[in-house]
């Protein structure tokens, strides 16, 4: 369980959880804001992480940078079309819009102390076991 | 001396400017697939670890670092909430927004039963797409993935039709 790929990834998420909080992205008044376009700050803070992961994908491209855990060039792994893509991002959409937390967001709202994210986090859980077993089925035939 | 101590304030901060903080997000993400060559992932975390709390189900400790990850994020949010000198949250109206102050129940059981119910489509949703706003939005679209462009376009779109759309209704 400890080891360094587990260390890191504990690193990574502590780093990530800290900026989502200081984006604003852990307040569900800030994301009513930016779905009722009142408030764009988050959009701004969206749409700058992937122009900087769009340039860096870019020049790790071009310039062949590699990885280095396995001393390969760093992969750039796109996601399959699902057979479930449209019909799960309509319901991921509704519930994003229903609770303004989406999964990312509930754990840091968790470590905020928001107790109501400990609801979100349990059905975003729950929801996810249905899922992956829907996705076998939908792969399977 | 001035120029530290407005260092020390904007850190302390709760909220930093967006473009700084969208690319420290982008920078962090990145720096995932330079050391790991593993993209930013939350969703597939949450399917991992309802696989483990499933009883009798083998764990895959190929997949540990997901969880690891998941849990870095909560002890990140309780770090920021810790380092920001605002008040802690009580859950108050004017902290919700108006939108979601009218939208959600009033009564405990209520909200419980729409906070459940929200998170039950927001993981459902998240599996069937293949990844929600960080594996979709942040790394895919990032990655120029097509369908991640996609699912990031309908996202956004339910999404803000779904709050217009409510927030109409309720006169909001």
């Amino acid at each position: 369980m400890i080891n360094r790929r587990n260390r890191l990834f504990l690193v990574f998420g502590i780093g990530f959880g800290f900026l989502l909080s200081r984006a604003g992205a852990t307040s569900p008044a800030i994301i009513s804001e930016l779905l009722l376009f009142e408030n764009l700050r988050l959009l701004w803070v969206i749409a700058t992480a992937v122009a900087i992961g769009a340039a860096l994908t870019w020049l790790a491209w071009r310039l062949g940078w590699r990885a280095r855990n396995t001393g390969e060039p760093i992969s750039i792994q796109h996601k399959p079309f699902k057979r479930g893509l449209i019909v799960g991002a309509v319901l991921f959409g509704l519930g994003w819009a229903g609770t303004g937390v989406c999964p990312g967001t509930a754990l840091a709202m968790i470590g905020e102390g928001k107790g109501f994210a400990l609801w979100v986090g349990a059905g975003i859980l729950v929801g996810s076991g249905a899922g992956t077993w829907i996705n076998r089925r939908l792969e399977r035939g | 001396m001035d120029t530290f101590a407005t260092l020390i304030d904007a850190l302390f901060s709760p909220l930093w400017t967006p473009v700084l903080v969208g690319a420290l997000i982008g920078l962090l993400a990145f720096a995932q697939r330079w050391l790991a060559d593993q993209p930013l992932s939350c969703s597939t975390g949450f399917a991992n670890l309802a696989g483990y709390l499933k009883p009798g189900s083998a764990r895959d400790p190929e997949g540990d670092w997901r969880i690891v990850f998941l849990v870095g994020i909560v002890l990140g949010g309780l770090i920021a909430t810790l380092s920001d000198g605002a008040p802690a949250w009580q859950g108050t109206a004017a902290e919700f927004g108006r939108f979601y102050t009218a939208l959600v129940p009033d009564s405990t059981l209520g909200s419980a039963i729409w906070w459940l119910v929200g998170g039950l489509l927001i993981g459902f949703g998240a599996r069937l797409a293949g990844g929600c706003t960080s594996g979709h939005t942040i790394a895919g679209v990032a990655m120029g993935a097509p369908a991640s462009l996609v699912a990031s376009v309908v996202f956004f779109a339910v999404a803000v039709g779904t709050a217009q759309l409510a927030a109409w209704m309720l006169g909001v």
